[in-house]
């Protein structure tokens, strides 16, 4: 069959027409002398017709640098993947590709991956064959029961996820922990109560008028392409749509807001109940299907005592509230900061009223498409989970645990006591591709294959109109022959509990062939045979399958004044802000993303703490300056960034540094925000309350070394023409229709 | 054009321009293709999807902290953020981001101060930079208006693309050594492969067929990528729609509200790059 | 398990024309036409090469192959009409006849032995550019040969343009200088085929 040895061997010599390297330079002669007879040039043994030296062929497949699950085309050049694009069959991302996708392939060549199994003897990890760990986990797991064993991972879904369920089950157990820092927990939870649908399409693209509580949709969100195709038509239609952002820190998404308000942390829902007072009593709009209690408890907050608590105009509310009722259909969003706090339900679910009050339901906030598979719908996670994960290991309910896709040694706060819980667990193991921080607490690690090499099935979840299963193939062979998949690594372990059901899969790929055949005629409707349907499924890179659709609702459930009790309380809260980039610290060992300026700030390579310059004066603190930020839980040293985009009572820290281990590129940069927090959780989802830290920040000595490095110069454009700014007015005259 | 652009018409260019354009009294011009660029303002969130993608395709490498503070940083593609001079007290209508790239001039200053012809105009309307023949004087950086020339201060090959990254390279460009001054090329390995399939087939090169890697990944669509030669391509569309013309230092709009406009067109360098202005609604 | 037996042959990007290539391979083998007046003379620019010798791991004739038996060079080197890089025959083309033919000699028995240990020679490189240059066998093809309707069975007489009498070597040699200023006067003689200009479209 085809040459893996030659395909290989000749990616390794760069074939012909190959790699430019530091051969050009200025230091070269005109003429330059070849040397011939030296270099290998290892033809194909037998390759495929399509496959020709010097072409690149694109193959699709699916990202997984976070669980949006876009679909990606990867160039692929003598047996080399070396450039993804998006893959515009894809319902998700539409042929586009973010920062982090782009980047996918220096995870995939980083030098800093696993290669070989590693095993914990007298202290440290060593290499070991796959026998030899095949055999100790074989053993470990033998002598496991029931609940005591565990898997431990990030947001999954697809085959991958259905295999993980077989073997939870064959093993007795019903413990996966779900565990995502960036996630949309708390607002699911509302949308499920309120609308009917826990995953439902904001159809941003629909509305007049986006008001946004903190929700960074084109960011650090639940599917940041799928929200930013939606944003350019939102922008782009016959009236261009109004963003109105209301958020502590300034995230990429208020960063193009018409009118971005700074809020005090943690009042958001006190300023929706505002606007919800005044769409109700001043301009009249229904308050049907409202409880009485939330009526009443809406009446007790006008707009004066709303503008005192949160620091926003009243004038402002006012305005917003009015061009709620004017621009409809509009849309109401709440983000993880909205969520982030012990009264995060609360306020989330007053933040969604909203929605209920302008008749958004079914016009902008539409079915979320569901599977029509519920074993391959996505578990996505949440923070709750690393909670329940840290009591149950402190109460020496665990054994053994299985990690992957997840690194909770690095985002659990330190006050969960994580580090005693996993002491406590006898056998801990960590299928890796990265000597991260978890990886590096267990006893056995077993080496993963990157995403780029490896097979399965990725179930989008906040898709309208279809559903979709998006495929990931393999776009070359494995770098590193010792690194297997994470289905095979599964399936490995199902053999040797249920051989009679798993024996006849020769490896993961059978196993997705056979489940792709058994999916139901309907879904093959098209192909003439099961390798047809299977070859134009790997062609597509997704499957389109007809949709599960629920009736909305549009009610309102009762819920706690979103107040929290908490908001008197004087000190700065701490806000641990995720980036599109470095993500929730997963992305930190890719360096083009280490070099991408962060958006705001433009920091590179570097933690930082942002604050207003208000605060930083009362403070004694100057831009640069080295200062620690305290919480009841520890102390992080970082550098002041004073910018206005920023809420004067909050303070941000960019998650993502602050690696203890996880390769040269990340390993000791920085810090860490998520070290410091409190462990309180919201009272109705037991989510931990990431965005409700009170800190105190004062300016240390600074140390010699030099300071933040930030891209670019002025702030501001100094008169010269560089982005000139417009009033919609002009543009409706000029372009509107 | 090309090398005798240098030597005898970049003068005769400068003034071709100056007098009203560069069509000859027969109609010609000496351009086979004229790639242009659109930004629309409006749509840039400042997400860095295009600077990344561009690392990605060009070979650009990362540099690290220490370096990238002293201004040896590769971005081709930046995303510069501006703040509004006018809010007193919080920046209330977001952050103003702008995608800055080589601007590929019709009368580039780069050119005519490169003392070795590194730097030309290439007959589709590009400022070419020439690898082999830069002897790293950095006239041409000191002279752009944009700052996006960058300057090889070190040679990056073993930092930035250590065992087994180097295989992520990109075959059809060149990794640039120490002393070499490079920059954005609007993807011209992606253009050069696109006329040369069209050449294999007999025909003309098909609009949307040649896209720099930041136009392709761009996730709201903001950057638009075309031959202005070919009138019938969306980038022609949006140049005349905005009625924004080429070879002038001035426009002067039939309807001067509409948004296109080029940075720093005043220096009668005439950018191949039309921006569309930032839209803010007042509250 | 290779992969890529399970990549299957479909969204090939950035290449079209496959029944092109494959109408092209009836006509090298089948109904090459009759030799046909080159719409222009293509003359070679002068210069000349003292190539090493290079040891391959097996001596291939190219002169046998070439001269003896007249077969085309676009037979074996089949990605330069439809690629920049001529290539190296993949290993199944070479056991495509030699599973037959010639299975005695000591040379084929050395290739065999490579094809059962699924192998490929690990032949070294003669003729190349620099990295920095961008070359093109496919469009030098089309130009030169398709588009001049020069007599493909002649096809060698293009490649020695630049490859020197292939036909004459055993293993080949370097003889011609390809360094920029010969592909310039190349191009400066044949003006109307492509003239030089732009730095741009060899040097990337």
């Amino acid at each position: 069959m085809s040459g893996k040895l030659n395909r290989r061997s000749f990616m390794k010599m760069m074939g012909w027409g190959g790699v430019g390297t530091a051969l050009v330079g200025c230091d070269m002669p005109s003429t330059v002398t070849l040397e011939e007879g030296v270099e290998d040039v290892v033809s194909y043994l037998s390759p495929e017709e399509y496959v020709i030296p010097g072409v690149g062929v694109w193959y699709a497949s699916t990202c997984t640098q976070c669980a949006a699950g876009c679909g990606i085309h990867g160039r692929v050049r003598e047996g080399r993947v070396l450039k993804l694009e998006g893959n515009p069959e894809s319902p998700v991302n539409k042929g586009k590709l973010c920062l982090m996708g782009q980047a996918g392939v220096q995870g995939h060549y980083n030098p800093d991956r696993i290669t070989t199994p590693l095993l914990r003897s007298g202290g440290s990890l060593s290499p070991v064959s796959w026998e030899k760990a095949e055999q100790v986990l074989a053993e470990k797991l033998g002598g496991v029961k029931g609940d005591r064993f565990a898997w431990f991972t990030g947001s999954m879904s697809g085959h991958q996820l259905s295999l993980l369920s077989s073997h939870l089950d064959a093993m007795g157990s019903n413990k996966h922990f779900v565990h995502e820092v960036v996630n949309n927990t708390v607002a699911q939870s509302v949308y499920a109560d309120m609308f009917g649908d826990a995953t439902p399409r904001l159809r941003i693209d629909k509305a007049k008028m986006v008001l946004s509580f903190g929700a960074d949709f084109m960011g650090a969100s639940e599917s940041p392409l799928l929200y930013s195709g939606d944003y350019a038509r939102f922008r782009t239609g016959k009236t261009r749509g109004l963003l109105v952002q209301v958020e502590a820190k300034m995230s990429l998404t208020g960063g193009s807001a018409d009118l971005w308000m700074p809020v005090k942390p943690g009042t958001e829902g006190v300023l929706a109940l505002g606007v919800a007072n005044l769409l109700l009593n001043k301009l009249k709009m229904s308050d049907a299907g409202i409880p009485s209690d939330v009526r009443e408890m809406i009446n007790t907050y006008d707009v004066t005592s709303v503008a005192r608590i949160t620091g926003v105009a009243g004038h402002r509310i006012q305005r917003v509230a009015a061009l709620l009722q004017e621009r409809s259909p509009s849309l109401v969003l709440a983000g993880a900061t909205v969520e982030g706090h012990t009264h995060g339900y609360a306020s989330t679910a007053a933040v969604m009223m909203l929605n209920h009050i302008l008749g958004n339901v079914g016009k902008t906030i539409e079915p979320g498409a569901k599977l029509p598979f519920p074993q391959l719908a996505a578990k996505r996670g949440g923070t709750a989970d690393l909670a329940t994960f840290a009591e149950a290991a402190k109460g020496q309910q665990l054994d053994v645990v299985i990690f992957h896709g997840s690194n909770p040694v690095y985002t659990a706060p330190a006050s969960l006591g994580l580090d005693d819980g996993l002491a406590n667990i006898d056998f801990k193991v960590a299928i890796a591709q990265f000597p991260d921080e978890t990886a590096m607490a267990a006893d056995l690690v077993l080496p993963a294959a990157s995403y780029l090499e490896d097979w399965g099935t990725q179930v989008p979840t906040f898709l309208g109109d279809s559903a979709a299963i998006q495929l990931q193939q393999p776009l070359m062979e494995k770098l590193y022959a010792d690194t297997r998949g994470f289905g095979d690594i599964v399936l490995g372990l199902l053999k040797q509990l249920k051989a009679a059901d798993f024996d006849k899969f020769e490896d993961y790929y059978g196993y997705l062939r056979n489940a792709f055949a058994s999916l139901p005629a309907s879904v093959k409707a098209g192909a003439s045979s099961d390798d047809a349907f299977w070859n134009g499924a790997l062609q597509a890179g997704v499957v389109m399958l007809p949709a599960d659709l629920v009736t909305l609702k549009s009610t309102v459930i009762a819920f706690a004044d979103p107040r929290g009790g908490d908001d008197a309380a004087s000190g700065l809260t701490l806000i641990p802000s995720p980036r599109m980039g470095l993500w929730d610290g997963r992305h930190a060992n890719l360096p083009w993303l280490q070099e991408a300026p962060d958006q705001i700030s433009k920091v590179v390579w570097d933690s930082w703490a942002e604050i207003h310059p208000e605060t930083a004066k009362e403070n004694g603190i100057s831009q640069g300056d080295l200062i620690s930020v305290s919480s009841a839980h520890g102390e992080i040293r970082t550098r002041a960034v004073l910018l206005k985009s920023m809420h004067r009572d909050a303070v941000a820290v960019p998650l993502g540094q602050g690696h203890e281990a996880y390769g040269r590129y990340a390993k000791g940069i920085g810090i860490n925000p998520l070290k410091i927090i409190d462990p309180a959780q919201d009272a109705k989802t037991g989510e931990l309350a990431m965005y409700a830290t009170r800190v105190s920040i004062k300016r240390v000595a600074g140390s010699e070394q030099f300071g933040l490095v930030k891209a670019g110069g002025s702030d501001t454009q100094a008169g010269r023409k560089l982005v000139v700014t417009v009033p919609a007015e002009q543009l409706q005259r000029t372009e509107g229709t | 054009m090309s090398l005798d652009n240098i030597l005898n018409n970049w003068s005769d260019y400068r003034k071709a321009a100056e007098d009203g354009g560069f069509y000859d009294s027969e109609g010609n011009h000496p351009y086979e293709h004229r790639w242009t660029m659109s930004i629309n303002l409006d749509l840039c969130n400042g997400c860095n999807a295009c600077s990344t993608a561009c690392y990605a395709e060009n070979n650009l490498a990362f540099v690290g902290k220490e370096r990238f503070e002293k201004g040896h940083a590769m971005n081709w593609m930046r995303i510069e953020r501006y703040w509004d001079d006018q809010e007193k007290d919080y920046p209330e209508k977001g952050a103003s981001f702008l995608p800055m790239m080589c601007q590929q001039c019709g009368s580039a200053t780069c050119e005519p101060v490169c003392p070795v012809a590194a730097t030309y105009h290439t007959p589709d309307g590009l400022n070419a930079q020439v690898y082999n023949r830069c002897i790293g004087s950095r006239y041409c950086s000191n002279n752009c208006p944009y700052r996006v020339r960058y300057f090889n201060f070190y040679s990056y090959y073993d930092d930035a693309w250590p065992e087994p990254m180097q295989q992520q390279l990109n075959p059809d460009i060149s990794v640039r050594d120490k002393g070499v001054m490079e920059k954005c090329t609007f993807c011209v390995q992606r253009i050069r492969s696109a006329k040369e399939k069209a050449k294999m087939e007999d025909r003309a090169v098909r609009d949307g067929e040649a896209m720099p890697a930041c136009a392709q990944s761009c996730p709201t669509s903001a950057i638009v990528f075309g031959d202005t030669l070919d009138e019938n391509s969306a980038i022609s569309k949006l140049w005349k729609k905005h009625q924004v013309k080429r070879n002038v230092a001035h426009q002067d709009k039939e309807n001067p509200e509409m948004r296109g406009y080029r940075i720093f067109e005043e220096l009668n360098v005439d950018p191949s790059v039309m921006y569309l202005e930032r839209v803010r609604e007042d509250v | 398990m290779a992969v890529n037996k399970q990549i299957p042959a479909h969204n090939r990007r950035g290449r079209k024309g496959l029944a092109w290539v494959l109408g092209l391979a009836v006509c090298l083998v089948v109904i090459a036409p009759a030799a046909m007046a080159a719409k222009y003379d293509v003359v070679a620019p002068g210069g000349s090469h003292d190539g090493e010798d290079v040891e391959q791991p097996i001596e291939f004739p190219h002169n046998i192959h070439v001269k003896d038996n007249d077969i085309n060079c676009m037979y074996c080197h089949t990605y330069a009409r439809r690629s920049k890089v001529a290539g190296i025959p993949p290993t199944s083309k070479c056991m495509g006849c030699h599973k037959m033919v010639a299975t005695d000699k000591p040379r084929i028995k050395k290739l065999t032995e490579y094809w059962e240990n699924k192998e490929s020679p690990p032949w070294k490189k003669v003729t190349d550019l620099p990295d920095f240059v961008h070359f093109t066998h496919e469009v030098h093809l089309k130009t030169l040969l398709f588009d001049r309707e020069f007599p493909v069975e002649n096809a060698k007489e293009i490649c020695a343009l630049c490859h020197g009498e292939v036909e004459n070597m055993t293993v080949a040699k370097k003889v011609k200088p390809l360094n920029m200023g010969w592909c310039v006067n190349c191009h400066i003689e044949n003006q109307e085929l492509g003239a030089p200009g732009d730095c741009w479209k060899c040097h990337k």
